[in-house]
């Protein structure tokens, strides 16, 4: 019998026929009988009150089938996107999670902030419409920088967390770790930044969502890395919907790097109207809405403290890092910096003693999930900072 | 206000009605239903919207469907033969594993094709300066500029 060796030999992918000849299928390029596309206004400030929103305008807009806002949506008894991750607070109290709208009520707390959508016959009737949504904004100050968000005299964002604080969460024997600190030949201390970034799937979101009055069932295209969780959560936490009434198809998806793991409210916001306008609804990102609306990378502020023997071998690492939330609290946004974060500052090297303090703050930015690697490049970029290069 | 337009693609004549601000792109996706060619930016610097028109790559997010009237335009679709036999570019992107998710991959093709027709000689420092304009955000550009090689020798 003769066998093929299959290690190192290359084998063509099944996938990649159809996407080197244009017939792949992405979110964008379902087209359904009868489709509507929706247009979100959104927040031009990051932190706001809302006083009034005018939507008479942009509803006698030609080809303009519905217009909804935040009001609709409560009225629907639409709850806000959970988190999928619960931290416990170093004082024992859960972390606190405010409300996350899919449609904002009473307040815009990032720039992108989902405001109202416009469903038209067109995507150029939904556009133009959507300019016509008028929203009166008291702005108030705004913070973005994930240092200063939990500081005396910073503007809050929510009610719950008047210091902005999502949680203190932490791991280790601080007291042995103080120990080791106390006695050690030697100490390094370095602060630093591990930046923000957007995710930039080179394919923008989109969602498309049809309703059957037949069979009262959904079916929603999403360009997603994570179909059945999404579902789950949108019918259980959100829609209040029996989880088999909901069909959720991630078609061809155009990269996603963890930024298409979540639940978001635009394809909430798209199931629900289908039923709504009884047509299918479709929306798809721009590049300008993807930075503002897809959820964010890192963004963390970082103390960390090394203790060495005079041989220079590790005895104990210290660990103190603020980490950004964004406005609101995405779908696994409190374990990137805990769980996934804090158990692989050791790296490689062996560290007999690790704390590890981690400070979550809300900031009025969009808001802040897993990315490539989720947490644990936050964590190896600690432990290895750039530019150390490899000890000798 | 609606225009009616006329031009050839794959080497058919098409025509259709459009409003005037309607970019080629746009045509070509939800007209004429060819949606190989994509959308990633909208703003002319990702490069998967690439076709050919008249022979060179263009950007269809770049250029109103008008300006594009009565031209020659070329999209990924019709770049394979009709029974399926794939472009040597196309073939030579299978090969070296020159994409991951596939959604630059229609555009990365046909600039690859286009740089392949205008260069004797690539060498992979042109590859990579000819493909500046297309994005890959799986950053497989390491083997894509090894299907580019691969791909312009084989049309030879």
């Amino acid at each position: 019998m003769s066998t093929t060796n299959v290690i190192g030999s290359p084998l063509k992918r099944r996938e990649d026929y159809r996407f080197l000849t244009g017939t792949g299928t992405y979110t964008d390029d379902v087209k359904l009988d009868r489709q509507t596309y929706a247009v979100f206004v959104r927040s031009p400030h990051a932190h706001a009150k809302i006083n009034r929103i005018d939507t008479s305008k942009a509803k006698q807009a030609p080809g303009v089938i519905a217009v909804f806002t935040g009001e609709d949506t409560a009225n629907a008894k639409i709850n806000g996107l959970p988190c999928g991750w619960l931290i416990t607070d170093v004082n024992g109290q859960p972390m606190k999670e405010p409300a996350h709208p899919v449609l904002a009520q009473g307040k815009v707390r990032y720039v992108g902030d989902h405001v109202a959508v416009v469903i038209a016959e067109t995507y150029f009737q939904a556009k133009d419409a959507a300019e016509l949504v008028e929203v009166d904004y008291e702005t108030l100050p705004a913070v973005v920088d994930v240092a200063e968000a939990h500081k005396p005299g910073a503007p809050a964002l929510h009610d719950m967390a008047p210091d902005n604080t999502c949680y203190v969460w932490a791991i280790g024997d601080k007291g042995a770790v103080d120990k080791a600190f106390a006695s050690a030949h030697h100490v390094t201390k370095l602060e630093f930044l591990n930046n923000r970034l957007v995710p930039n799937a080179i394919e923008p979101r989109a969602a498309i969502a049809s309703y059957n009055r037949a069979d009262e069932g959904y079916t929603l295209y999403v360009s997603n890395q994570n179909p059945h969780v999404e579902r789950l959560l949108m019918t259980a936490f959100v829609l209040g919907l029996p989880e088999h009434k909901v069909r959720v198809i991630a078609p061809d998806v155009g990269g996603g790097f963890g930024s298409k793991i979540y639940l978001y409210a635009e394809d909430v916001v798209v199931t629900w109207a289908s039923k709504q306008v009884n047509r299918p609804v479709k929306w798809t990102s721009d590049r300008s809405e993807a930075f503002m609306s897809d959820a964010h990378g890192r963004d963390h502020v970082t103390v960390a403290e090394l203790a060495m023997d005079k041989d220079g071998k590790f005895l104990a690492m210290r660990v103190n890092t603020t980490a950004a939330m964004g406005a609101y609290l995405s779908t696994f946004a409190s374990c990137i910096p805990t769980i996934l974060y804090a158990t692989l500052l050791a790296g490689q090297y062996t560290t007999p003693l690790i704390y590890c303090e981690v400070k979550a703050v809300f900031t009025n930015t969009a808001p802040v999930d897993a990315y490539r690697g989720a947490g644990r490049p936050e964590a190896i970029s600690v432990g290895q900072p750039p530019g150390t290069g490899t000890q000798s | 206000m609606s225009l009616k337009i006329s031009m050839t693609v794959n080497g058919k004549s098409v025509s259709g009605d459009i409003e005037p601000r309607t970019l080629l792109v746009d045509f070509i996706r939800d007209t004429l239903r060819l949606t190989g060619t994509h959308v990633g930016c909208d703003t002319a610097q990702c490069g998967a919207c690439t076709i050919h028109m008249g022979g060179k790559a263009v950007k269809s997010c770049n250029i109103l469907a008008m300006q594009a009237s009565g031209a020659e335009i070329v999209t990924i679709e019709g770049i394979a033969k009709s029974d399926g036999t794939l472009h040597p570019m196309q073939e030579a992107f299978r090969d070296n594993h020159g994409l991951q998710c596939g959604f630059c991959t229609p555009g990365m093709v046909m600039s690859a094709i286009d740089l392949a027709r205008n260069n004797a000689s690539l060498t992979e420092e042109t590859i990579r300066a000819g493909l500046d304009g297309n994005l890959c955000r799986c950053t497989g550009y390491h083997n894509i500029v090894k299907a580019v090689q691969a791909g312009a020798q084989a049309m030879k």
